[in-house]
């Protein structure tokens, strides 16, 4: 219940700030201007809306989620609203879960409404939307509830400029992965290379979320690959939550 | 849940002490150092002392907002990092700082969520807090085009939901132009009347005097002082005056002789005396000379003066 009315309040604010209605009308003006994009690709336009569409839905879903999630808990101290909300019978962690959630609200209304508006804009030129357009969507989200975590938890740690910069930083090295474990043959058997192993599987791996060229092209992606990618997300999203909670626990405010 | 408070001091900290750290983990000066107080229920406690003597930092540790460096704080029996022992404080902030895109309706219904309140339950919370405090009217105003009055009647709502038991008010008169100072007083007066424990801190000495029962003054982290206003100004009688009927010339001059000065009026003959040992001599004298003793003034110092003696240290 406390989750949940934080959860509501966070995603009031957003709506009543009039967030949603600016990222809509950028979200709107892209998914349009991927026309333009649209002409001058004699025989691929319907490929180029729908790439241009969700690369779109994802761009502007990790700017919403870097820049309004590293503000999300010190906002509340630096506003000092939170010092009538934590004085309340409640654990400071359903604090966090509740700022989280609604950001995932937020950013579930603005994916869902972006990808069904692209849809429609797909079908109106007389493409096919497929499964696997949705796969893409569902799976963009999944990655902006990830990068969201690791906002919220930078949020509770430090500024928003500089927790912006450090999840920024992880999200640009979470889908460049395949570096850490590609090196070239001269770093076999260095201490490097036993570094970087590890970093590849402690680095998130963004890439897991990205089907979108099979979406623009209409390659078939199986069921089992969207789950277990779902799951991997759910996993280090769990991790990282119990780590911003940990971290907000003991923080003076 | 059922919460026995019955016989419990509403608050009690032991030794509690706080030392904020920077951002690189430097230790600050200490900001709260050794508090050992209990208040008792239903009793309104003042908690004085100037800026940055520790009254913030002290009311931040009661309600759980930061975390002791040294000691223990209880509420009703309850260790203040315990989640429980919140349930029953109402806490204003000072400057009370609220969503400012929502309304005052809202903003209750939110706080009721979050004290674990059913529909119903916050509906009757509104009814009640928004006719106490007169918020029926800016029901639907958005909170940001509130001035600092309105702001202050609202905080005062939010820290009532729930019904708690102990209200803790940070410098609630702070800012406050003198008809919204008497509102806050009243509220207080009322909340007192209807048995509640309010800790509050002021830079409002006269309101304090008025409206507490006991005390308390911090003087860098310190606790210097505390107890009933009445007993802690009665230690510092400032001058005593006693005025005689029926006496002589001679008696006159051999009492005002002991005085620090003396002048006589139509009310009779005045002997002013700097403390109540010599003030007694004086009655003697007058009942020895045949006089009569018609009035007996004493002139304590205001909780202002001894505010500020017990900041400079003076005895």
């Amino acid at each position: 219940m406390r989750i949940l009315a934080v959860a509501h309040n966070t995603f009031r604010e957003a709506v009543r700030d009039k967030v949603l209605y600016v990222l809509v009308f950028f979200g709107l003006a892209t998914l349009l201007g991927s026309k333009a994009l649209g002409w001058i690709s004699i025989g691929q336009e319907i490929k180029i809306v729908k790439d241009f569409a969700l690369a779109s839905v994802s761009v502007f879903g990790v700017l919403i989620a870097i820049f309004v999630g590293t503000s999300l808990v010190y906002k509340e101290i630096d506003k000092r609203t939170i010092y009538t909300i934590i004085c309340r019978p409640m654990a400071r962690y359903e604090f966090v879960l509740g700022k989280y959630f609604g950001m995932a609200m937020l950013l579930g209304v603005v994916t869902g409404f972006m990808g069904i508006v692209a849809a429609g804009y797909v079908a109106v030129l007389g493409g096919k939307v497929d499964a696997t357009f949705f796969y893409a969507l569902l799976l963009i989200y999944c990655e902006l509830l990830m990068v969201t975590s690791f906002a919220t938890l930078f949020s509770s740690l430090t500024s928003p400029i500089l927790g912006a910069i450090i999840v920024f930083s992880i999200y640009v090295v979470g889908h460049a992965t395949g570096i850490l474990v590609d090196l070239p043959e001269h770093f076999d058997n260095t201490s490097m290379k036993s570094f970087l192993e590890i970093m590849y599987y402690v680095v998130p791996n963004f890439s897991n979320f990205n089907i979108r060229a099979e979406a623009a092209n209409d390659v078939p992606v199986a069921l089992g690959y969207v789950v277990w990618s779902m799951v991997y997300g759910a996993v280090y999203t769990a991790m990282l939550l119990a780590l911003a909670s940990v971290a907000f626990e003991n923080k003076d405010v | 849940m059922l919460y026995i408070v019955a016989d419990m001091d509403a608050i009690l900290t032991e030794n509690l002490s706080k030392t904020y750290r920077s951002q690189l983990g430097k230790r600050q000066p200490v900001s709260l150092d050794g508090l050992s107080l209990a208040v008792r229920e239903n009793e309104v406690f003042g908690f004085l002392g100037r800026n940055g003597a520790g009254k913030t930092t002290t009311i931040k540790l009661l309600c759980g907002l930061i975390r002791p460096s040294r000691g223990k704080a209880h509420i009703f029996g309850e260790d203040t990092r315990r989640k429980e022992s919140r349930r029953l404080i109402g806490y204003l902030p000072e400057n009370p700082y609220f969503y400012e895109y929502l309304t005052p309706r809202e903003t209750l219904d939110f706080y009721g969520k979050l004290h674990g309140l059913n529909a119903a339950e916050r509906a009757a919370e509104w009814k009640k807090l928004s006719e106490m405090l007169d918020l029926g009217s800016i029901a639907e105003q958005r909170v940001r085009s509130f001035s600092k009055g309105m702001r202050q009647r609202l905080g005062f709502a939010v820290a009532l939901v729930g019904d708690p038991k102990l209200l803790i008010l940070d410098e609630p008169m702070s800012g406050l132009d003198p008809l919204g100072r008497r509102s806050i007083r009243e509220l207080i007066l009322r909340m007192r009347d209807e048995k509640k424990t309010i800790f509050f801190s002021s830079h409002v000495l006269g309101d304090v005097q008025q409206i507490c029962d006991r005390i308390g003054i911090l003087v860098k982290g310190k606790l210097t002082r505390h107890g009933r206003i009445q007993d802690l100004l009665e230690e510092h009688v400032q001058l005593v005056e006693v005025i005689a009927a029926n006496l002589g010339d001679a008696a006159v001059a051999t009492i005002g002789g002991m005085a620090t000065s003396a002048r006589t009026s139509e009310a009779g003959h005045h002997f002013i005396v700097p403390n109540l040992a010599l003030a007694n001599d004086i009655v003697k004298a007058v009942h020895a000379h045949g006089g009569s003793l018609a009035e007996f003034i004493t002139v304590r110092e205001s909780l202002e003066d001894y505010f500020m003696r017990v900041q400079e240290d003076r005895p």
